[in-house]
């Protein structure tokens, strides 16, 4: 089996595993009770969230709220700061190839009168932070752009982005980071927030944190019994959030043996699926290692993705949240690719548990596959 | 007291003359069958069949309604023949209904009882008019109260469930039923069940062209056909090469006429294999290219075996609404390609003539592709909703 589709999701490290395991176990209680079982396992929840928050070097500037993932970090991060804000502005700024996450909550905020903007992406799939400068003004509250594009890889220049952002005094800047923790360099300190899924780096599904300045508020997206500084209320899952310390701790500590390897394995795969015929590749040359994406010339990218999945190859075509939809990728389309493209797109992403030796299996599987199938 | 028994009404098959036992004894084995695991136990006689329950007797009137064969179903109280117990059953279950008038009609299936028909409803409306406020209406009764009296006893009633009608199943055969998980054949699939015709369900799978996927969408299809059929076989043949070929050997407008050709001829031998008499298809006049009437006369001509196509003249929205109703809407619409999608012609023939397709059949030896198509068939068998272990023949 070769499993180039790590961007959808990420296997959870062994280590993580019995981590986890033990954790599940040793602290049973609430942490929001208030007799010793919970006070154990409220202690364990406070070292993990100042163990993260250490990990990026943001301990005395931050704060974090644990949830279940990107999409619950992305929703509460934008609808949560802009019904908190809503008086100091109606602006609202995020880029047109976000994840629908983030796309469709801004949305959401479009019906109740927010302005928003979405930026245009060059036809690398990057924000121009020119386009940017020209957007923002006094009654922007929010700018939310994405670190790396999970269907490219592009990846934006944050720092420059937020800088701009900081120019006015009132204006957020948001970033998900999903594709990017751990994978790519990011200037944390410069973000205001930021959110990501512990799954795509090792960790648990269904887990994941909005780590946000410390004077920012939102108003929740659901009530409840107040956990979480009143912004998330439900039962912390402790284990799991000791977990994802854990993991984060792992994938900072080991970003530059990770990026080394997984360049190799890209980089081989970019030399050698290099076909001008059969393939134009979407991810531009910068982009993050761990993804990488081109279309198909000749063939449909559904039934090359059905061809290598009987092979036991496992990669992904458009993105995943889509594909139920209509098959055409938002991203490429912005990018200024022709439908074809847009509809036949494959990627392929990585991880450090890939070898190199995968990326060669792969390469003659696929070329494989293009000979037997039919054109489009 | 309440009602313990429903009473279950045979179908068509007051016409069946000498094969009646057969028929008989058949439904009861498919009614044993439908409420295994349910409080209910099942006699019957020549003329009914029936449950004696203990609690709602909903659950089991609608598990009935899904057995071919069953005209009426009556919620029943099995009193005495004694006049006196009889008055006071009647005028117990009549207090039960909500009504301001009623009627009694008396049907003396047992001409030995001493009291003629309406003898007898007199008797009954005068006990109940005594004893409530209810009135009598013989044209538009609020409630009807039917006095059925047999030899072994006298059975009261006032509430009767339509059955699905047709003949039990298995007593017409099996049909081997053509599904492509669009939302047409399991349409189909359930009309040929409903008259109780069994079937085995044959799929053209084209791997990688087709997505894994459909064969899951196919079974839970499937599902959903075994409350009326409790084990289904569903064949799936593998279909790329033979496609690929007529991809390659015959023009783009008669691609799809040769694929369907191509299909009938080999559900036509898998079906002869299977000892089924016949082919079953969700095809409607007009639908698409493919179903014209001119294209199915060309596509027929292939197969001597009878084709049945329960669809023919149904209208497109009546087939979504009958598929809502078996619950395979929500699976077909699940947006898989089939085999007919992937390799779509841009202008399909829409009267595609015989002679064509037998010279483009002449291009190249189909024979051994239809061979393997035949010999390769992976057959699935799903029984009570679940996937069970099957050897392969």
């Amino acid at each position: 089996m070769i499993y180039f589709d790590n961007a959808a999701t990420t296997a959870p490290l062994e280590e993580a595993l019995s981590f986890y395991l033990k954790a599940v176990k040793d602290f049973p209680g609430n942490s929001s009770s208030t007799h010793g079982l919970g006070r154990q396992a409220d202690r364990e929840l406070e070292k993990a969230r100042a163990s993260i928050l250490e990990s990026f070097g943001l301990a005395k500037t931050h704060s974090l709220i644990f949830n279940s993932g990107a999409t619950e970090g992305n929703n509460l991060a934008i609808k949560g700061i802009a019904h908190f804000y809503k008086n100091r502005g109606k602006k609202l700024i995020t880029s047109s190839v976000e994840h629908p996450s983030v796309t469709n909550a801004f949305k959401e905020l479009e019906k109740e009168g927010f302005e928003v903007v979405y930026l245009p992406v060059t036809e690398e799939g990057k924000v121009d932070p020119l386009s940017l400068e020209k957007a923002l003004d006094k009654d922007t509250i929010l700018v939310s752009i994405m670190g790396v594009n999970n269907e490219t890889g592009a990846v934006n220049d944050l720092s420059a982005l937020a800088d701009l952002t900081h120019k006015f005094p009132k204006a957020f800047f948001h970033s998900d980071l999903t594709q990017a923790i751990g994978k790519v360099k990011v200037p944390y300190s410069k973000l205001d927030l930021f959110t990501y899924s512990s799954h795509k780096i090792g960790g648990l599904r269904g887990d994941g944190a909005l780590i946000y300045l410390n004077k920012i508020k939102f108003a929740p997206l659901s009530d409840g019994g107040g956990q979480e500084f009143g912004f998330r209320s439900g039962t912390v899952n402790v284990p799991a959030v000791m977990t994802q310390a854990y993991v984060v701790k792992e994938a900072l500590k080991g970003y530059e043996s990770n990026l080394k390897h997984v360049k190799e394995i890209s980089e081989y795969l970019r030399q050698n699926l290099n076909i001008p015929s059969e393939i134009r590749f979407n991810s531009p040359i910068d982009a993050s290692p761990y993804v990488l994406n081109f279309s198909l010339i000749n063939k449909k990218a559904s039934v090359v993705l059905e061809a290598l999945s009987e092979k036991g190859i496992y990669v992904s075509s458009v993105s995943a949240c889509n594909s139920k939809g209509e098959p055409i990728s938002e991203v490429l389309t912005a990018m200024g690719k022709s439908e074809g493209d847009a509809r036949n797109s494959i990627r392929l992403s990585f991880s450090k548990r890939n070898t190199l030796e995968e990326a060669k299996t792969f390469v003659l599987a696929f070329k494989e596959v293009l000979e037997g199938v039919i054109n489009r | 007291m309440n009602y313990d028994s429903l009473m279950i009404h045979y179908g068509e098959l007051s016409t069946k003359g000498e094969n009646r036992k057969m028929f008989v004894r058949e439904l009861n084995k498919n009614i044993r069958h439908a409420l295994k695991g349910m409080n209910a136990v099942t006699t019957f006689d020549h003329d009914h069949t029936y449950v004696r329950f203990e609690g709602d007797p909903m659950p089991i009137i609608s598990r009935l309604q899904k057995v071919s064969g069953i005209q009426r179903i009556s919620l029943v109280y099995k009193s005495d023949r004694d006049i006196e117990k009889l008055k006071e059953d009647a005028l117990s279950l009549i207090k039960l209904e909500e009504g301001k008038t009623f009627k009694v009609n008396t049907k003396r299936g047992d001409k030995t009882y001493p009291l003629q028909s309406l003898e007898l409803s007199r008797v009954l409306g005068g006990q109940i008019l005594k004893n409530t406020d209810l009135k009598v209406d013989v044209h538009n009764p609020d409630i009807t109260l039917n006095v059925d009296v047999r030899k072994d006893a006298i059975y009261l009633s006032s509430h009767t469930y339509m059955g699905a009608g047709g003949y039990p199943l298995g007593m017409n055969g099996k049909v081997m039923m053509m599904l492509s998980g669009g939302i047409d054949s399991p349409v189909a699939a359930y009309m040929m069940l409903r008259r109780g015709i069994k079937i085995e369900c044959i799929h053209f799978a084209a791997p990688p062209y087709t997505s894994d996927a459909v064969l899951d969408k196919l079974k839970d299809i499937v599902k959903k056909l075994n409350v009326y059929q409790e084990s289904v076989k569903l064949n799936i043949v593998p279909f790329t090469k033979l496609q690929l070929a007529i991809y390659q050997y015959v023009a783009e407008p008669y691609c799809i006429t040769i694929m369907r050709r191509m299909m009938y001829r080999i559900a036509e031998r898998v079906a002869r294999r299977h000892n089924c008499v016949g082919i079953a298809s969700g095809e409607s006049i007009g639908q698409v290219a493919s179903q014209t009437l001119d294209s199915m006369v060309t596509i027929n001509n292939v197969t001597s075996f009878p084709v049945i196509r329960p669809l023919a003249v149904t209208d497109k929205l009546d087939i979504i609404k009958l598929s809502q109703e078996i619950e395979t809407y929500d699976i077909s619409i699940r947006p898989y390609e089939d085999c007919c999608t992937i390799f779509k012609p841009k202008k399909p023939k829409t009267r595609p003539k015989i002679s064509e397709c037998e010279y483009y059949e002449s291009l190249f030896d189909w024979k051994t592709l239809l061979d393997e198509c035949v010999e390769n068939v992976n057959a699935i068998m799903i029984k009570d909703g679940e996937e069970v272990d099957f050897e392969n023949k």
